[in-house]
């Protein structure tokens, strides 16, 4: 009788797990919902605050000069060696890994911001 | 001759993009063999400098024959165990934990059963 009445009670407690993965729509397919990895994915303002630390941290660097959209090489007058170096920095500081061909064509603190902004694994 | 044409340029912007990549592989694997900081500086500081030394040369197929030669030491000279990102491909976590197969769902009852 009484395993009758919890029974009944618990089939009407028992949610499926389908209705509880509608968490947020737009990133179930690429993110796992209990997986605690991928989900800090970065604001954009933190992001264009660490690189910009890093480029004014850079000892080539004048740090006044710094601006969320100045070209490495005509704004702050480095070498395109200088760039590299400040594109390494930039990967050991947000974790990533950039393959050369497109790390060859970050110049600017600008396309530096979106790259990091936009990649997943950012963190 | 080789003014600025567009063949001469293009050439040589090419041969820039190689110093550049190699550049940026050789300061990786410097790291990769100079594991602390306080010793990565200065090793990191003398490759820039054999770097530099070439900076003006000018001459294309010399230029081909330097960059040649600075890949084929930087292959000597490869870490057997370099640092690669975890999720990256070569890494340890990379493809460690897939995503499932979209439409498949774990109904996570604990094997509750239903005369329960």
């Amino acid at each position: 009788m009484a395993s009758a009445l919890r029974s009944a009670i618990l089939h009407h407690v028992r949610v499926p797990l389908s209705r509880t993965l509608i968490l947020n729509g737009s990133r179930t397919t690429a993110v796992r919902s209990m997986s605690s990895h991928g989900d800090d994915h970065l604001d954009k303002q933190e992001v264009v605050e660490r690189v910009l630390d890093v480029v004014k941290t850079f000892p080539k660097v004048d740090p006044s000069k710094v601006t969320p959209d100045v070209h490495f090489q005509k704004d702050l007058g480095l070498d395109s060696l200088d760039t590299v170096e400040i594109v390494m920095a930039l990967e050991e500081e947000f974790k990533l890994e950039i393959p050369d061909k497109e790390a060859d064509k970050i110049d600017s603190c600008p396309l530096a911001i979106e790259y990091i902004y936009n990649h997943p694994m950012s963190s | 001759m080789s003014l600025a044409t567009a063949s001469y340029l293009a050439r040589r912007a090419a041969q820039k993009e190689r110093v550049r990549i190699l550049y940026r592989r050789a300061l990786k694997d410097t790291l990769n063999w100079a594991v602390h900081r306080h010793l990565f500086y200065p090793d990191a500081d003398a490759l820039r400098e054999k770097f530099e030394a070439n900076r003006d040369v000018e001459d294309i197929e010399l230029i081909d024959r330097m960059v040649a030669a600075g890949e084929a030491t930087y292959n000597k000279w490869r870490h057997p165990d370099p640092y690669i990102v975890p999720w990256a491909p070569g890494g340890t976590k990379f493809c460690r934990n897939p995503p499932p197969p979209p439409g498949i769902e774990i109904i996570h009852d604990y094997g509750r059963e239903d005369n329960d």
